[in-house]
């Protein structure tokens, strides 16, 4: 883990919620900005997780390595799915089920550096 | 595939996965997710720690997974489905949360439904309410 990039993928998830939640105030659909953002948040993860399994399968040691591991995962998974979901019907309602992914994500993410932490 | 929007006269949609019940949806999803995987873990790893609080975490994942189901699909049976599986959600987050108020001995650990979901943001107590609510109101008339 590395604390930089944790915070950098806090901050984006947080803002891409007050994105979409903006979005459904206005009573606008998810525009091509929507998916790019979450697109770009959802690599800020990626990266993330690739270092992080790296250097947990390169020994360093957690109490709790499948649960760290499967929050691992569901943080890369949940905003993608979310997208797709919120996109399929164009209509106000779409950015606020991005930021419900955007939110469960950064929750995951909150909850990575505790597990992490512990095994400091 | 969905008929395009044609014009403001056009029939409100009455399925449970439109408009604001795809936000719903989302947090019924998000909930089976985080509930079932933290069920596992807990049963897999430490199972006779807590058996009845961690039985109860299962239980509720498989709930929140059933009206996730059954509000995202359409149909009459989707609909009870999601009837069923949200009704048995508000009954179960008000028994066990009245249980975890009043007796903390008998579940040494936290499920999602613990002091009505307190550790979720209450977010548990909340769901069941919009859930049946959402139900109510796109009710085929």
């Amino acid at each position: 883990m590395i604390g930089a990039l944790w915070v950098v993928v806090l901050v984006a998830l947080g803002a891409l919620a007050v994105y979409g939640i903006a979005l459904s105030a206005l009573n606008r659909p998810p525009d091509v900005w929507t998916k790019r953002v979450a697109g770009a948040v959802t690599a800020l993860l990626l990266v993330q997780a690739v270092i992080a399994a790296v250097q947990v399968f390169g020994g360093v040691t957690l109490p709790e390595t499948s649960t760290f591991l499967i929050y691992l995962v569901v943080s890369v998974c949940v905003l993608p799915i979310a997208t797709q979901f919120a996109t399929a019907e164009p209509t106000r309602w779409g950015g606020a089920v991005v930021a419900v992914g955007a939110i469960a994500t950064a929750v995951a993410v909150w909850r990575l550096d505790g597990l992490w932490a512990a095994g400091a | 595939m969905p008929e395009p929007a044609s014009g403001p006269a056009r029939e409100p949609v009455r399925a449970t996965s439109s408009g604001p019940g795809r936000v719903l949806i989302a947090v019924y999803g998000v909930f089976a997710l985080s509930a079932t995987a933290r069920a596992g873990v807990q049963i897999a790893t430490r199972f006779s720690e807590a058996p009845l609080a961690y039985l109860l975490s299962a239980l509720a994942g498989v709930v929140y997974i059933l009206a996730t189901i059954g509000l995202a699909g359409h149909g009459p049976g989707a609909r009870r489905l999601a009837w069923a599986a949200v009704g048995f959600e508000m009954v179960g987050v008000l028994t066990v949360g009245t249980l975890t108020v009043f007796d903390t001995a008998d579940f040494p650990d936290d499920t999602v439904w613990s002091v009505f979901g307190r550790g979720y943001g209450f977010v548990p107590l909340v769901l069941p309410v919009l859930g049946l609510w959402w139900l109510r109101h796109t009710r085929p008339r």
